[in-house]
């Protein structure tokens, strides 16, 4: 029996050393340590035996084999290069496949979520409007020239009190509705599509969205207009982007503002002295106009029946597709609406 | 609107750069979009905002100039002569609402020549095309003080000078050679025989002056804005005249600018007043009275503008100011401002030169409010759930053509009365449209795998009223098993929003085949299915197309909160089934057998592998289910497990169409 033992030992040392790789070993452990190995062989034999110290003794030296082939293996296969196993890394990967938000609605989230901070709430209007809260609440008398920039869509739908239908032009009408339903103090902006009969091009396109916003409340004053601007643009654009308020005309505030702000693309490299450089997107002005505001007309107020003699208030109104290709140097409004997927997998959340 | 520096330099003396100027002017609101150089003078393209009609002038840019400059407006007024007076003809105005004031001077014996240089310069150098030296003078005095003048060749009227509403019908030859037929709606200058020109928008063909021209007939007026607006919208037409009449006329000018053109008539072209003739009367200009608190304005603003200031402001654009106690102040607005009306407008006019960037920006303590947009933030939810999914969000136009919603037998929709093209002509009652463009895009793009959902509303007539309904759309093609794919996407969904209790059920819907509709509580909340085999072809689409739409209204008010579900912590073990189900019976018996032998112990199933061969029956198909069981209170022993398991395979092998193997 001990003969055995050490034969047995003698070839696995032969095995061995003709080990080559990771399968090998694994065939060589099941040769050596399987269920139908020569080591479990031996352990029945042990059984034939009589004497109880030759027993004893056997099992121990089998056992020890048993323990020193399997540490062998083991320490080998901790070695062994698994070059069969290999895996190519530079296989192309599995695609995930993830979904997305529309770049339009993560602006909107994002521009929302900054007004919200300031405490501002979300409140949407409705699409399909009526010229008083289109026009005349808003003081946009409805034959004058102020009217020419808000062409817009009307629907044959039977007119109302309130006017002939038409898609709304901006989304103003919700600061009218607002006011007329609530009671200051209030703080609302309302995100939306709006509809202009503009002929699509790169810049121009016949639906678009705009957000807008008002704050109105005892002592509301220009001073927090620019605050809250400021603010905005700030955190949306970056901390070192500047901000210049022109003074404008809308019918609807007085005073009325426009915003511009330094140029994020170019950051006003035609101020350096001697410098040729014209950016493509501010036309070598430094400036670009992000939107519109001002103090609430004293009649817009009385027309939606709040006291302007005690409260007063501020209302500004950006167009978010814009703002959107101004700050993802997108060059054609007409993608927004394509959905080209190459477009839509730019844009995550 | 184009300005020249060098004619704004003969009122006001300009010390700084054009550059300078331009940043200037745009701060103080008059936005300079654009300065060019053309010889040695500078070209100033500006806005002029819709109320400000008196920056429609060379004198109304130079008297904001001298204001931001702080200099003098050198501006002469011309002494006015009537006389003699005009005795060839009469004036008559018809339509006294349209036109309140108008005069005419007969000038005989010109001499048409080309302008001299500076006068071609003026006029070009302001976008003017120069003519001869007649019309270059009217649009020279027109340019300067900001209103129209018209200049007739008198030898071609014939008999008195009417203003007039046209007659339908009537016709006229307008100086750019086209013939315009009229309307009641366009106002008029007539002569005894006929229509002379399109008063205030631009003049007839016959009566134009020309370099045979000997007599001359100017006109000057003031019509009704509204008339002109009218009137040239009517035409088709905008015109450096009609655009100032629209805008509004300052009447003290009409008599300045029509006795300037006369005096340069007389220098440059030899021509004689003969006859000075008017209708209608001057139309009183008012001032308006208001009184200012200092204190209101710096509260108003959020500044603190001292009262010296204020007063110093105001008087240079040419308000009158008197002190009112220490705290107020009497303003008298200028003639010329039929912009200011109240007291806000005061407030304007002295931020805006005092410097909007003077003004500290500070953030208002804004208060508390609870009403919120519960739908606004039920879409919010949905948008950031969706794409979890792995849906990409579109978002298409709400505005489609009446002929793709035909294609899909769409009865009812709101049509837009003055649609741009034919392509975009109705609003949309279903989120179809948007959904198909985007995929054929795509798919035409050969882009696959494409899986979408867009949120919007859709437009719905309701007898002689409208519904805006809010929608979620779902469209998924070129991927593998999409019906089961959108089917769980709908289940999901409904997870999410913990809606349980919901039935799926098979429905015919118009252009969808394998369709289910979803019902909560009784009520359809939308559908889901496969878009149909002849809309598929019409569109040429060679890919597959499903497609689901649901009111976000209806789901929102079905929509639970999420609350914690405790699980058993208990074992889950499985036991595999193989079965066979004959084509004609639906899956649902299987599951409900399931269930209804199950019961409390079994946790889940899914069908783990599907056999096709055809060694097996064709009428069925074959499949492996895995069922999982689970206790909520002990763990199974593996003996109870198979006695459930072997329960469900007796119960199914009972079921007709079904088979165990």
């Amino acid at each position: 029996m001990e003969k055995e033992i050490s034969k047995l030992e003698e070839e696995f040392q032969k095995d061995l050393s003709l080990v080559k790789g990771g399968e090998d070993l694994e065939k060589l452990r099941i040769k050596y340590l399987g269920r139908k190995s020569p080591i479990n062989k031996l352990f029945t034999q042990i059984s034939h035996l009589e004497n109880r110290e030759e027993k004893a003794l056997l099992g121990k030296n089998i056992n020890s084999l048993k323990e020193k082939i399997s540490s062998i293996i083991e320490e080998k296969l901790k070695s062994v290069e698994i070059k069969e196993d290999r895996l190519d890394l530079t296989f192309p990967s599995s695609q995930a496949y993830l979904g997305s938000l529309h770049i339009l609605s993560i602006v909107n989230n994002i521009i929302c979520s900054i007004f919200e901070r300031m405490g501002f709430v979300v409140i949407e209007g409705g699409e399909i409007e009526d010229e008083k809260h289109n026009f005349s609440s808003l003081n946009i008398p409805l034959q004058h020239p102020s009217r020419d920039v808000f062409d817009t869509f009307y629907l044959d739908i039977p007119e109302s009190n309130d006017g002939r239908l038409l898609l709304r032009s901006h989304t103003s009408p919700s600061q009218i509705r607002v006011m007329e339903k609530n009671k200051p103090p209030l703080a609302v902006i309302s995100p939306g599509r709006v509809y202009r009969p503009d002929k699509v091009d790169a810049s121009h396109s016949f639906m678009f969205h705009q957000i807008e916003g008002f704050a109105v409340d005892k002592g509301i004053n220009f001073s927090h207009l620019k605050g809250v601007l400021t603010y905005f643009a700030k955190s949306f654009f970056s901390s070192d982007v500047e901000l210049r308020f022109r003074p404008h005309f809308f019918p609807f505030t007085e005073p009325s503002v426009e915003v511009d702000v330094s140029c994020i693309i170019c950051k006003s490299k035609h101020l350096e002295k001697g410098s040729e450089y014209k950016c493509s997107v501010c036309r070598g002005k430094g400036w670009l106009e992000i939107l519109g505001a001002g103090m609430i007309h004293p009649q817009v107020l009385e027309n939606c029946g709040i006291d302007y003699k005690k409260y007063s208030g501020f209302a500004f109104g950006m167009g978010v597709d814009r703002i959107a290709m101004l700050k993802y140097g997108i060059e054609d409004i007409r993608l927004f609406y394509q959905n080209d997927i190459r477009f839509l997998e730019q844009f995550y959340i | 609107m184009q300005f020249s520096l060098d004619f704004i330099k003969e009122l006001v003396d300009i010390n700084i750069s054009p550059k300078k100027l331009s940043s200037l002017l745009t701060m103080a609101g008059m936005e300079v979009e654009r300065l060019e150089s053309k010889g040695k003078d500078w070209i100033l393209e500006i806005e002029v905002t819709a109320n400000r009609y008196d920056w429609l002038s060379i004198i109304g840019i130079a008297r904001e100039i001298s204001v931001c400059l702080n200099k003098k407006l050198k501006l002469n007024y011309p002494k006015i002569k009537t006389k003699p007076t005009l005795k060839k003809r009469k004036i008559i105005i018809e339509s006294p609402q349209d036109c309140l004031f108008y005069i005419g001077r007969l000038i005989r014996g010109v001499n048409i020549t080309n302008s001299p240089q500076w006068l071609q310069e003026r006029v070009l150098n302001c976008g003017i095309n120069s003519v001869n030296n007649i019309v270059d003078i009217t649009n020279y005095c027109m340019l300067k003080w900001g209103t129209p003048l018209h200049a007739f060749d008198d030898d071609k009227i014939e008999g008195n000078v009417y203003i007039r509403r046209a007659k339908e019908g009537e016709k006229l030859i307008t100086i750019d050679g086209k013939e315009r037929e009229l309307f009641r709606d366009n106002l008029v200058i007539a002569d005894d025989k006929k229509v002379i020109a399109l008063a205030g928008v631009m003049g007839g063909k016959d009566t134009e002056v020309d370099e045979n021209t000997k007599n001359v007939f100017l006109e000057a007026a003031v019509f009704s804005p509204l008339t002109i607006r009218r009137s040239r919208q009517k035409a088709g037409l905008v015109t450096e005249s009609s655009y100032r009449f629209e805008r509004a006329v300052f009447s003290d000018y009409l008599e300045c600018a029509s006795q300037e053109a006369n005096l340069l008539i007389e220098r440059l072209a030899d021509g004689k007043l003969i006859g000075y003739g008017k209708a209608g009367r001057k139309p009183l200009t008012k001032k308006k009275v208001i009184s200012l608190s200092i204190n209101d304005l710096n509260s108003y603003l959020g500044s603190n503008i001292p009262k010296d200031s204020i007063k110093k402001i105001l008087s240079h654009l040419d308000f009158q100011v008197k002190d009112r106690g220490s705290n107020g102040l009497q303003i008298i607005s200028p003639a010329f401002r039929f912009d200011i009306k109240e007291k806000v407008d005061i407030y304007e006019e002295i931020v805006r030169i005092y410097g909007y960037d003077k003004i500290e920006p500070c953030l208002p303590f804004l208060p508390f409010q609870l009403n919120q947009d519960e739908l606004f933030e039920f879409k919010r939810k949905l948008r950031s759930f969706l794409p979890i999914l792995g849906l990409k969000e579109i978002i298409t136009y709400s505005i489609v053509s009446e002929k793709n919603l035909k294609n899909l037998g769409k009865i009812e929709s709101i049509n837009i009365t003055n649609p741009l093209r034919e392509q975009e002509n109705t609003l949309r009652p279903t989120l179809l449209t948007g959904m198909l463009d985007t995929i054929m895009y795509n798919l035409n793009r050969n882009q696959r795998n494409l899986r979408f959902f867009e949120i919007a509303n859709v437009y719905i007539k309701d007898r002689d009223n409208f519904k805006e309904i809010p929608k979620l759309s779902l469209g998924v093609s070129g991927i593998r098993e999409e019906f089961f794919f959108l089917k769980g996407i709908v289940e999901e969904l409904l997870n999410f929003l913990n809606i349980a209790q919901y039935e799926f059920r098979e429905d015919s819907l118009p252009n969808f085949i394998q369709a289910l509709m979803v019902v909560i509580e009784e009520e359809p909340v939308g559908f889901f299915g496969k878009l149909d085999e002849k809309v598929r072809k019409e569109l040429d689409l060679k890919e597959n197309i499903f497609y689901g739409e649901f009111n976000l209204e209806l789901l929102k008010s079905f929509k639970k909160e999420n609350k914690y579900k405790p699980f058993s912590q208990y074992p889950i073990v499985y036991r595999d089934i193989s079965l066979g189900l004959r084509k004609d019976i639906n899956f649902k018996k299987i599951g409900d057998t399931i269930r209804e032998v199950g019961k409390e112990f079994l946790y889940n199933y899914r069908v783990i592998d599907v056999y096709r061969g055809k060694d097996l029956p064709q009428d069925s198909n074959f499949f492996t289910l895995r069922i999982f069981y689970q206790s909520k209170e002990r763990t199974l022993t593996s003996e109870e497990v198979d006695t459930i398991h072997q329960n469900i395979r007796d119960e199914l092998s009972k079921k007709e169409g079904i088979i165990v193997r």
